[in-house]
C-alpha cells in the first residue's frame, strides 16, 4: 500500500493453497492497520504474472471486482515489467514456469516459455523477480506511475494458449450427401 | 415476507458467464436484468467444454456482464442489498473467478456476500417463476447433473435418486458427436428425432429393471455407438434416415427412463407438485413425458421457461434472496467448491473417495 511515494504497508504470506480464502481478509487487515478504508483508495495495482493460472485469476478477479465497486482503476502490472524496471543493464527477465521451465522476455520483445538453456543462449544475464512483499510493492509503484494511462482492464498473462486438443473423432459418412 | 430485496447474482460455474439483478418482495419476484454471455464459440472446436478456456473467459468477462446487468436494471450498487454468487459445484476455475469478483464487489461496496449452491439455484427456480410453495419434487436434468430431490426449503433437500454415471445432457452431446451433429447436442438430436422412427432400433432402458430412483445413461450412449458402427460396417456410412431414427430411439429411451424414475420419486416423496429444471428440460418429448407423469399422479406440473432452465444468474440471485431472508451470509473467506452435494446425508452417487461426493 502506497500513499504517494511512501510505502504504508507490504505483506506476504507463504501458502501452498487457500489464497482465494485469504486474499480479501488480508487486504482488510492491512487497511485496518493503516487506519484507512476501501473508499480511501485511488487506484489498485495487480500482478498479472506470468505464473500459476489459478493464482493470477484469483488476484485479477478480485481487483476487477474492487475496481467496479469503488469506481477506481485496476491496473495490471506484469512480472516482466517489474524486472525490467529494476534492472538497468541488458538482461533477459525470467519467471519460473511449469515443469522447471522459464517464462522469459527481453525488454521490448515478446515473452515465451523456454528451457533454462534457451534463456541463457543469448549470453545476457538472467534477472528474476524480487521476493513477494517487494514484488507487491513494485507492482503498486508501477501501477501508480501508470495512473491516467488508457489501458485495458487487467488480465492474466498466460503466454501460452490453453492446453486443449481439438475433437479427435471423425464424424460418420452420411451416404445421402456422398 | 418483509421488505423488498434487490440482489445482484453472479454465475460462472460452467460455460456461461452471467450476471442478473432480481427484486423480490411481498408482490413477488421481478427479474430486472439477466445477462448471459455464452462461450459456445470458444469451445466448438474441442467437442466439449474445456475447463481452462472457460476459466480464462470468465475471469475477463464476468465484470463486464455485471456492469451490463446493473445498467440494464437501471440500478447502481447503492441500490443492491446483497451479492449472491455461485460458489460451487462446477468447474473450479470459473467458480473461483466468480467468487473472487463477488468478494471484490461486496468488499468495495460494503455489501453482504452470499455463496449459493448452483444446484440449489436450479432447484429453487419454480419458486422464482411460479412462487411454488414447499415441498415439491424437483427433477434437475442438465449437461452436468441429473437428480431427483424433494425440496423443503432453500437449504433443505432430500435426494431420492440420481445418475450413477453420465448426465443426460452429456449423453445428448455425445450422441450428437457420434452422429456428426453440431454441439450443443440436445437441440440437434431433438431436431433430427422429429423426422425419425423411435421403434426401428431397440435401445436399452438402463436401471429400469431395478427398484429405486437412480439412473444411468452411459450404457445407452454406448448402445447408440454400437448400433451406429453396425450400420457403418454394413453400408459404409449412415443415411439421413438412419441418423434420424437413432436420434428418435435415443430420445425416446431417455424420456422413458426419466419419466419412470420420476414417477417412482413422486410416489415416494408424496409431494403435491413436480417441477423440472436444467437444460435437458427444454426437450419437448421429455417435457411431455414428465407432464403425463405429474398428471397421472394428480400432481401439479411446473416447468420454468427455458432461459431460466439453462445456466443464468437470475436463479442465483433469487436463491440468494431466499438465503438472505433466512439469515445466511458468508465472510470474505468464502471458498469456491468444485464439489458440493445438496443432500450430504445421502451416500455419494458419483465421485466418492478422497474428494467426496461431486453433487
Amino acid at each position: 500500500m502506497l500513499s504517494g511515494d511512501r510505502l504504508i504497508a507490504a505483506r506476504a504470506e507463504e501458502m501452498g493453497r487457500g489464497q482465494a480464502e485469504r486474499l480479501l481478509p488480508m487486504l482488510e487487515e492491512m487497511l485496518v492497520e493503516a487506519g484507512v478504508g476501501w473508499s480511501d483508495l485511488d487506484a489498485l495495482g495487480v500482478g498479472t504474472g506470468p505464473g500459476n493460472f489459478t493464482g493470477l485469476r484469483i488476484a485479477v478477479a478480485a481487483a476487477r471486482g474492487l475496481a467496479l465497486s469503488l469506481g477506481i482503476p485496476a491496473i495490471g502490472v506484469s512480472g516482466f515489467d517489474v524486472i525490467h524496471a529494476a534492472t538497468l543493464e541488458p538482461h533477459v527477465a525470467v519467471i519460473p514456469g511449469p515443469r522447471g521451465r522459464l517464462y522469459a522476455r527481453r525488454p521490448g520483445e515478446a515473452a515465451d516459455l523456454v528451457d533454462t538453456a534457451e534463456a541463457e543462449v543469448q549470453g545476457l544475464p538472467l534477472a528474476g523477480l524480487p521476493e513477494p512483499a517487494a514484488l507487491a510493492e513494485a507492482v503498486a509503484r508501477l501501477a501508480s506511475a501508470r495512473r491516467g494511462e488508457d489501458a485495458p482492464p487487467p488480465a492474466p498473462l498466460y503466454i501460452r494458449p490453453p492446453d486443449a486438443a481439438p475433437a479427435r473423432e471423425a464424424p460418420p459418412v452420411i451416404l445421402d450427401d456422398a | 415476507m418483509g421488505e423488498t430485496l434487490t440482489i445482484l447474482g453472479l454465475e460462472s460455474s460452467c460455460d456461461d458467464t452471467a450476471a442478473a439483478v432480481v427484486r423480490q418482495g411481498a408482490a413477488g419476484t421481478e427479474i430486472l436484468s439477466s445477462v448471459v454471455l455464452g462461450q459456445s464459440d470458444l469451445h466448438a472446436a474441442f467437442g466439449g467444454v474445456v475447463p481452462e478456456i472457460a476459466a480464462r473467459a470468465h475471469a475477463e468477462k464476468l465484470d463486464i456482464a455485471v456492469r451490463r446487468a446493473l445498467e440494464t436494471a437501471g440500478v447502481t450498487l447503492a441500490r443492491i442489498d446483497a451479492i449472491a454468487v455461485t460458489a460451487g459445484p462446477g468447474l473450479i476455475g470459473g467458480v473461483l473467478a466468480g467468487v473472487m469478483l463477488a468478494k471484490g464487489i461486496a468488499a468495495g461496496a460494503g455489501l453482504p456476500l452470499i455463496g449459493v449452491n448452483h444446484l440449489a439455484a436450479h432447484a429453487l427456480t419454480p419458486r422464482l417463476t411460479h412462487a411454488l410453495p414447499y415441498p415439491y419434487l424437483m427433477l434437475l436434468v442438465s449437461g452436468g447433473h441429473c437428480q431427483l430431490l424433494t425440496v423443503r426449503g432453500p437449504e433443505a433437500f432430500t435426494r431420492l435418486g440420481g445418475t450413477i454415471d453420465d448426465a443426460p445432457g452429456e449423453a445428448f452431446d455425445k450422441v450428437a458427436r457420434l452422429l456428426g451433429l453440431p454441439q450443443p447436442g440436445g437441440p440437434a438430436v431433438e431436431r433430427e428425432a422429429a423426422a425419425g422412427c423411435a421403434t426401428r432400433f431397440a435401445l436399452p432402458r438402463p436401471l429400469l429393471d431395478r427398484p429405486g430412483c437412480d439412473l444411468s445413461f452411459s450404457g445407452l450412449k454406448t448402445a447408440v455407438l454400437r448400433q451406429r458402427d453396425m450400420l457403418i460396417a454394413e453400408q459404409g456410412g449412415l443415411t439421413r434416415q438412419d441418423r434420424a431414427d437413432l436420434c428418435a430411439a435415443f430420445q425416446a429411451a431417455v424420456a422413458e427412463v426419466l419419466a419412470e424414475k420420476t414417477r417412482r420419486a413422486l410416489a415416494a416423496s408424496a409431494a403435491p407438485a413436480l417441477a423440472v429444471a436444467g437444460g435437458v428440460a427444454a426437450n419437448a418429448a421429455i417435457r411431455a413425458a414428465l407432464e403425463r407423469v405429474a398428471e397421472d399422479a394428480g400432481a401439479a406440473h411446473v416447468a420454468p421457461p427455458l432461459r431460466l432452465c439453462t445456466d443464468n444468474a437470475a436463479i442465483v440471485a433469487y436463491a440468494g434472496a431466499e438465503l438472505f431472508r433466512a439469515g445466511r451470509h458468508d465472510g470474505m473467506d468464502l471458498a469456491a467448491r468444485p464439489r458440493w452435494p445438496l443432500d450430504s446425508a445421502q451416500p455419494a452417487l458419483i465421485g466418492g473417495g478422497r474428494k467426496g461426493a461431486k453433487a
